[in-house]
């Protein structure tokens, strides 16, 4: 559909929701039609927002946060890609393995905490575990598929040239299946930052934004609960424009997929 | 938004394979399950495996049979699929019409769109917390977040359903002169019919995940609460239990509609 | 190799890559983990109300190791109570353990090898409060309403006793699971009608966000709630020597804790985990600091864990027996009374809860 209005003025249609929310916030509160236990004033927000960076460890929370997610993300990318590698490149393996493990990724992510927080205790190694299984599913499920659609004349050619499995690998799976890894790794990057939260939230007490958030709640500090609530969403947005950058950069050598 | 559109994976092998191709395929499929219970099993019957980090398959077996027994097992599914039932259907409704009128009016595009995607960059488990100051934790908690978790892919492939309406068919509809409803009705709503269909499998799947985050953080009934309650009194097979009923939950929701989408696909090629 | 280890050596290597930010790699010394069924006020790692967060918040364990610059010890505060301290000896990532009655017995019954070295909190009362204006009057009016506890804690089990002596079972109240931090939470804002706890509702009382309006001080004590330190068998087993010095120690905060003298000093100390100071004097208003903190595995306890014992299988808490007989093992507690000439200085009290001359 072609575009017919101005850039500017979209913008500015964009920002008209979100500035009236805000004025509405802000003149409720002022009169106090709301409770601002319910509604803190954006001020006591960014008061808080302010007490948090400066006075308490915001950003050691957030460090910690991130370290967790980036340790569970690459182990559970790297593990994934590899696993999923061995079932694509041999057909029996894949068989024998895929149906089973399509089952278990319907169990819900969530529903791991109880068996990781058994097998693996109160420590940071349990939130990992965590976090890399979040990644590990979507980049499995992705590589195996983009894997298993490598040109089937390629692999001929392949085997009139008697390639070795690392050749096989290197030279004919991995460039085939590249855009499929990196939708991969895009979904395990927004996996991995939402099991960060969510083993924060159910696992052993430690330093991190979702503990932030969860501590807000029971102390009823709704503008404490807010500062974590958009750091969440900013963290999940960065890394999603990341993932989305670094794919675009990863594919550059490629035609764009859709015409 | 790559998370909710980019469509996972399927099985690709072609639906014209020949039973006895698919009946190979399946006992093959059940090899390694069987291995792995077996491996359990001796296990725990040899004492490898510590029962406080995996109780015996009998015993979890015989839990089960209990449950189902006393039908506890059946109420805690029963309350979890109720919720996720009502959430899903607000949520996946109020979507569609959000989705319909984003995909229309470039004009609502404009105005929501942007406040509705840092919406939904947020992750429903953040949310939760914030809900519970503003509604408390009871059944309202649940439903809204059940509801935003279908609400988010919802209105997205629901908008992007619309978008995707081949310009051609649009000539098409302006050649017969159609009315604006006519049009809606008789080309672009019919062409976004898969894309709706997305919307609902990942609207579904995502409430159900949501369920689960949400009945573990707060809740006195249902499968969520079933895992913590099996955390906490140290019942490793209940914890399972609950582990299997939500992942066959799952699989049955999303075989179902993953069958469905086919057919509907299906059916439009053939129509084309 | 078990599995456990084979999960643990995954778990391990996933560590190694995993930019770890608690851990610095340096030459191991001797770590002794000690874990504590609660947590303090917006998460403290302190406690308050036993003879062992005495020993945390004095640092009795620190001194009795000062001169063994190779010998560390770790404190971990679970805000996930008891069942979280189980997971903790399940993973042999503690080695000692202040621990609550049914969460022991939980953890014995499937299998958790530890013993239990003396007691700790041993009477602790349970408190009910109500939130305000809910027309909550007595134990009976719980019928059917929205009551919290933790799950799987030495406070769930007083709670079904409570409920018992009144008529109800614990299905004619709709529990609801929360840790003590989010029943303050939803009793004040009153999404709950009613909690068991303790010196957290005292709190809450004393500000007017709720009404306390039993308690089982005063009343039978077998509805009360024991608790005792727990350590890990194969540690004994290996260390018997600084077991007995970690025992020492705790009896040394046991005694200093029995003190009438260092009631106020007391305290003070335990105001570290963020409880205010005249909500613990309430908590121990007419109860004696011996009779709270005495360590002793006297007959009064024994029988009480083997009633609990009964009880949580009877309640469905516990699906096996437990064998309660090799779980006390009560040499380290008598060779340290010995040591420290502390034979007579507390009170044993018999299974009729009268007290017993020896």
């Amino acid at each position: 559909m072609a575009q017919t209005t101005s850039r500017a003025v979209r913008i500015r249609r964009g920002m008209t929701l979100p500035l009236l929310l805000l004025v509405l916030w802000e003149v409720s509160n002022r009169t106090g039609l709301v409770d601002p236990r319910f509604l803190p004033s954006l001020e006591s927000v960014a008061l808080t927002a302010k007490r948090e960076l400066l006075g308490n460890d915001l950003i050691f929370d957030l460090l910690s946060s991130l370290a967790r997610n980036l340790g569970g993300f690459l182990v559970g990318a790297v593990l994934g890609i590899a696993f999923a590698t061995v079932l694509a490149m041999s057909p029996l393996a894949g068989r024998l393995v895929m149906p089973t493990f399509n089952g278990f990724k319907q169990i819900s992510l969530l529903a791991w905490i109880p068996l990781i927080s058994v097998w693996f205790g109160f420590g940071e190694q349990a939130k990992i575990v965590f976090v890399a299984l979040a990644c590990f599913i979507p980049v499995v499920l992705n590589t195996y598929d983009g894997m298993r659609e490598a040109p089937k004349d390629l692999l001929e050619v392949g085997q009139a040239l008697q390639f070795n499995a690392r050749q096989r690998f290197l030279r004919i799976y991995l460039p085939s299946a590249t855009p499929a890894i990196a939708t991969g790794i895009h979904l395990g990057l927004i996996y991995s930052w939402l099991a960060t939260v969510g083993a924060e939230y159910f696992l052993a007490v430690g330093p991190g934004i979702g503990g932030l958030v969860i501590a807000g709640r029971e102390r009823f500090d709704m503008a404490m609960v807010m500062v974590g609530v958009v750091i969440l969403g900013l963290v999940g947005f960065s890394l999603n424009r990341l993932a989305a950058v670094l794919e675009s950069h990863l594919l550059r050598w490629r035609p764009p997929r859709t015409a | 938004m790559a998370v909710l559109t980019a469509s996972e994976p399927e099985a690709t092998r072609s639906a014209a394979t020949p039973w006895r191709n698919r009946a190979v395929d399946a006992l093959i499929a059940l090899l390694l399950p069987a291995a792995l219970l077996l491996l359990w099993w001796t296990a725990s019957d040899r004492g490898w495996l510590a029962e406080q980090i995996l109780p015996h398959p009998i015993y979890v077996y015989q839990t089960l049979r209990d449950m189902i027994a006393s039908g506890d097992l059946f109420y805690h599914i029963g309350v979890s699929l109720q919720r996720v039932l009502i959430g899903f259907c607000i949520g996946a409704g109020f979507g569609l019409v959000l989705g319909i009128a984003m995909g229309l009016s470039e004009r609502v595009e404009d105005y929501v769109k942007p406040l509705f995607l840092a919406f939904a960059q947020i992750p429903t488990l953040g949310w939760i917390p914030l809900l519970m100051l503003l509604v408390g934790i009871g059944e309202t908690l649940k439903i809204i977040v059940i509801t935003k978790g279908a609400l988010v892919p919802m209105t997205l492939n629901t908008f992007a359903g619309i978008r995707n309406v081949s310009p051609r068919y649009l000539e098409v509809a302006r050649a017969l002169r159609f009315s604006r409803w006519q049009t809606l009705r008789l080309v672009i709503l019919p062409a976004s019919i898969p894309f709706v269909f997305t919307g609902i499998r990942y609207g579904l799947t995502h409430a159900w995940t949501s369920l689960v985050g949400v009945e573990l953080l707060a809740s006195s009934e249902g499968l969520g609460y079933l895992l913590v309650w099996g955390r906490q009194m140290f019942w490793l097979d209940t914890v399972i239990i609950a582990m299997l009923a939500i992942g066959l939950i799952g699989f049955i929701m999303d075989g179902g509609l993953n069958r469905t989408e086919r057919l509907i696909q299906r059916w439009k090629r053939n129509d084309i | 190799m078990t599995f456990s280890t084979i999960l643990r050596t995954a778990a391990g290597a996933a560590f190694g890559f995993a930019l770890s930010l608690q851990r610095t790699l340096a030459a191991d010394p001797l770590v002794i983990h000690v874990g504590y069924e609660a947590i303090g006020v917006d998460n403290r790692p302190f406690a308050e109300g036993t003879s062992a967060a005495t020993a945390r918040a004095g640092e009795f364990l620190e001194k009795e190791f000062a001169n063994d610059p190779n010998i560390k010890i770790e404190w971990t505060f679970f805000k996930g109570a008891g069942p979280a301290v189980n997971e903790g000896f399940a993973n042999d990532q503690l080695d000692f353990a202040y621990q609550g009655d049914l969460p022991s017995l939980i953890g014995r019954a499937t299998g958790l090898k530890t013993k239990y070295l003396l007691a700790s909190g041993a009477r602790k009362p349970s408190y009910l409060a109500v939130a305000k204006d809910f027309g909550i009057k007595k134990i009976e009016d719980l019928k059917g309403r929205k009551v919290a506890l933790q799950r799987g804690t030495n406070s769930h089990l007083s709670a079904i006793k409570i409920l018992e002596a009144h008529g109800l079972k614990e299905r004619d109240v709709q529990v609801v699971n929360l840790d003590s931090a989010a029943t303050v939470a939803a009793l004040t804002s009153k999404d709950i009608d009613a909690a068991f706890g303790d010196t957290q509702l005292i709190n809450l009382a004393a500000k007017g966000s709720a009404d306390i309006i039993y308690t089982t001080k005063g009343d039978d004590p077998r509805f009360g709630r024991n608790a005792g330190i727990i350590a890990r068998e194969a540690f004994i087993e290996k260390n018997p020597e600084i077991t007995q010095r970690v025992v020492d120690a705790f009896v040394k905060a046991a005694q200093w804790s029995s003190d009438e003298a260092n009631r106020a000093a007391q305290f003070e100390l335990w105001g570290k985990s963020g409880t205010p100071i005249p909500i613990l004097e309430e908590y121990f208003s007419k109860d004696t600091l011996a009779y709270r903190n005495s360590p002793l595995i006297d007959d009064l306890l024994v029988s009480q864990y083997k009633e609990q014992a009964i009880k949580s299988k009877e309640f469905g808490l516990i699906r096996r027996d437990v064998d309660l007989n090799r779980w006390f093992e009560p040499k380290y507690l008598n060779r340290a009374l010995e040591r420290l000439k502390l034979k007579s200085f507390w009170q044993p009290y018999g299974a009729d809860g009268k007290p017993t001359a020896s």
